[in-house]
């Protein structure tokens, strides 16, 4: 009995030993990876890992309720839109609570927010917020005063009926704002700097399938009417870029661009030059659980022609460079450090990635491996048309995983930039990418022709005097015996 | 074997109609040589899949796998020859079976040509070059079809349109010998694998 339960004893410390010696290293609890030529998901080392997450009562202004979006100004200052608390709560990037805005006053009176969507912060420090309920958008300066309320539109082409429900908001350097409304279909709504209504840009051309058509034919003109009608889907966020264009995501199961980058007279320039369209997810499941398209409810523009949008279904971040290549996709929907529940915005403080989740009430931040940022800057290097300086980094890159076609891609580009074509073409080869490679192939191969012009015509011409002499020996010498027989005879 | 069995192939393909009556009813056609043929055919099938320039090359190199090409060319070649056999015996034509196998085997001859040193051509080839790649290959493939439909034609001394509705049930015989060879096979492993159980469950009891 006593030998039982020493063994009992000790087969408890064991359990409770190996419990504690759990390895201790840096585990994400997400996967990382990108698309390959063959539409294989290629795991990736993690450009992220989760550093900490962040709770209003870490900060000292108590919890967030249903918070609805956020905004980092370049020089590091943090906006979050508490919406269920309706107030503005205002960070240093040290994230030191500065100031919090849950009142302003209008016109003599006190005013507060209501269920407010979207926040968009100037360079002049000038704070716009969607305030959805209210109907309107207010503009205020940092420091919480009232500076011009726009309300609803009167123009023509309004319906009578039209509610106007900002949700998201995005101002350009020329202080027009760029609104996304609940309800409107027609594109994103434009204001004048002065709070007027200019019009619509970046309208979403409807789709319709192949078997909705059909369907249309046959139905009869009663059923036509019952039928749903073919209105395009709404934007779901908006961001500006340095240059001023505006990058826009909207949530459609059956577009394959779902994110736009509008110039200034409302047409879509993103360059979708990747291997597949820039949608998020391009392999997922048809049907069943966790299926269909990612749905993109933000976006923001990082710097060195990347941009990274937030898949709210999956809970995945995907950052794309500019020429529409998914660099990297990672994160998911979970309970522990670095998944999300709702995630809702996501922004940059300085290097690191920050995305605010509505359920989890919190701000998840994120601190950039060295993979991660060696990506970052050999894609801005190249960007900025740096070639040698992108192909160290690159080189870095493929050090670390070289499974990462982009480098290849890269490391090629910039070999072709420097007319270094034979060595461009392995690269290209690696990185499968035929159009480059018939440039380069193109140039080595008129680049051997030249070298050996010389000695390919000389061959060739020898062959053809050889020839030619072959030929008049051997009929001079048929001529003579035909000589030598007559004779003969 | 002469020399003029490996020169007839060059005949036949060039003039269809006079080279397959020769050999129909001169008996100058050879089964041996239409093997050979096939086994050229089948040889640049695997080098070019391999060895076809990156431009015009979109196989997975993890794919590649050699027996799977040969078993893919020489399978269906048999295959064809057999429902083609099978239908036309029953629709009154007189062709043999090993007519059938020569006539197959020599029109894949422009195939087993042209194949070979195409594949070399595209590995110097650039993008816009490779529309010839395409256009070569294709009209290889329609000599080959022409030479199939004159060749069956002649062996079993049909008609234009009888030829082409006998080729065309022959793919659906095709199907049908697939069908019941997957059946055949799916049932012969039950029965593999109920013997097996019955002899383990014995061994285990005894």
């Amino acid at each position: 009995m006593k030998f039982i339960r020493i063994l009992l004893m000790m087969m408890v410390i064991s359990l409770i030993t190996s419990v504690v010696v759990v390895p201790v290293s840096a585990q994400t609890p997400y996967e990382a990876y990108t698309y390959n030529y063959y539409r294989d998901s290629v795991p990736l080392p993690a450009p992220y890992l989760p550093d900490r997450f962040v709770l209003g009562n870490d900060l000292g202004v108590g919890n967030f309720k249903d918070p609805n979006d956020m905004y980092v100004t370049e020089d590091g200052f943090i906006y979050i839109l508490d919406s269920g608390n309706s107030r503005i709560v205002i960070l240093d990037s040290d994230w030191k609570v500065i100031r919090i805005i849950s009142t302003f006053d209008n016109a003599g009176s006190s005013d507060t927010f209501k269920n407010p969507g979207g926040i968009f912060v100037t360079e002049e420090k000038m704070i716009y917020v969607a305030d959805t309920d209210n109907n309107r958008i207010i503009v205020l300066t940092n420091e919480g005063e009232l500076v011009k309320i726009v309300e609803k539109p009167q123009s023509d082409i309004l319906a009578s009926n039209f509610t106007f429900n900002p949700s998201k908001v995005a101002v350009d350097k020329a202080n027009r704002i760029f609104v996304v409304a609940r309800g409107v279909y027609e594109g994103l709504m434009q204001f004048d700097e002065k709070g007027s209504f200019i019009g619509y840009v970046g309208t979403i051309n409807v789709t319709q399938s192949f078997a909705d058509k059909i369907w249309l034919r046959l139905a009869t003109d009663a059923q036509r009417e019952r039928m749903q009608l073919y209105i395009p889907t709404e934007f779901a966020s908006v961001d500006i870029d340095a240059k001023g264009f505006v990058y826009s995501t909207n949530v459609d199961m059956n577009s394959e661009t779902p994110i736009k980058r509008l110039n200034p007279s409302g047409q879509d320039v993103l360059k979708r030059f990747g291997y597949y369209p820039v949608m998020g997810d391009v392999r997922f499941r048809a049907f069943g659980n966790n299926s269909g398209p990612s749905k993109l409810t933000d976006i923001k523009v990082i710097g060195g022609g990347m941009y990274t949008v937030l898949d709210s279904y999956r809970g995945r971040l995907f950052t794309y460079n500019d020429e529409g290549d998914l660099l990297y996709a990672f994160g998911g929907r979970g309970t522990q450090l670095g998944l999300f529940n709702t995630p809702v915005a996501v922004e940059m403080v300085g290097d690191k990635l920050v995305v605010l989740d509505r359920g989890k009430n919190s701000i998840i931040v994120y601190t950039p491996t060295l993979f991660g940022n060696s990506v970052h800057s050999a894609t801005s290097l190249h960007y900025d048309g740096n070639g040698a300086d992108a192909v160290e980094q690159w080189r870095e890159v493929l050090r670390m995983n070289s499974n990462y076609d982009f480098a290849y891609l890269g490391i090629g580009k910039s070999l072709l930039m420097e007319k270094k074509n034979k060595e461009a073409m392995e690269y290209f080869k690696l990185g499968i990418h035929r159009q480059y490679y018939t440039i380069a192939f193109k140039r080595y191969r008129r680049e051997v022709m030249q070298e050996h012009f010389g000695t390919f015509m000389t061959t060739m011409l020898t062959l053809v005097i050889v020839f030619v002499s072959l030929r008049l020996v051997s009929r001079w010498r048929l001529r003579r015996n035909e000589n030598r027989e007559t004779r003969a005879l | 074997m002469k020399l003029e069995h490996y020169k007839f192939p060059f005949h036949v393909i060039l003039h269809p109609f006079d080279g397959f009556w020769d050999m129909k009813y001169e008996g100058k056609g050879k089964a041996r040589v239409a093997l050979i043929i096939l086994a050229i055919f089948v040889l640049n099938i695997v080098l070019q899949r391999q060895f076809a320039g990156f431009l015009v090359n979109f196989n997975d190199p993890r794919e590649l796998n050699s027996l799977d090409d040969i078993q893919f060319t020489v399978l269906p070649f048999f295959l064809f020859c057999v429902a083609n056999w099978s239908i036309t015996t029953l629709m009154e034509g007189e062709g043999k079976f090993k007519e059938i196998v020569m006539v197959t085997g020599y029109a894949l001859l422009p195939l087993a040509l042209i194949n070979l040193p195409l594949t070399f051509i595209s590995r110097f080839m650039t993008m816009e070059e490779t529309s010839f790649y395409y256009l070569l290959n294709s009209f290889a493939v329609i000599w080959f079809f022409y030479l199939l439909f004159v060749g069956i034609m002649t062996v079993h001394q049909y008609t234009a349109t009888r030829t082409i509705v006998t080729l065309l049930l022959s793919v659906i015989a095709m199907g049908i010998v697939v069908f019941l060879g997957s059946l055949m096979i799916s049932m012969g492993m039950q029965i593999y694998y109920f013997v097996l159980n019955i002899y383990r469950e014995l061994i285990f009891r005894m």
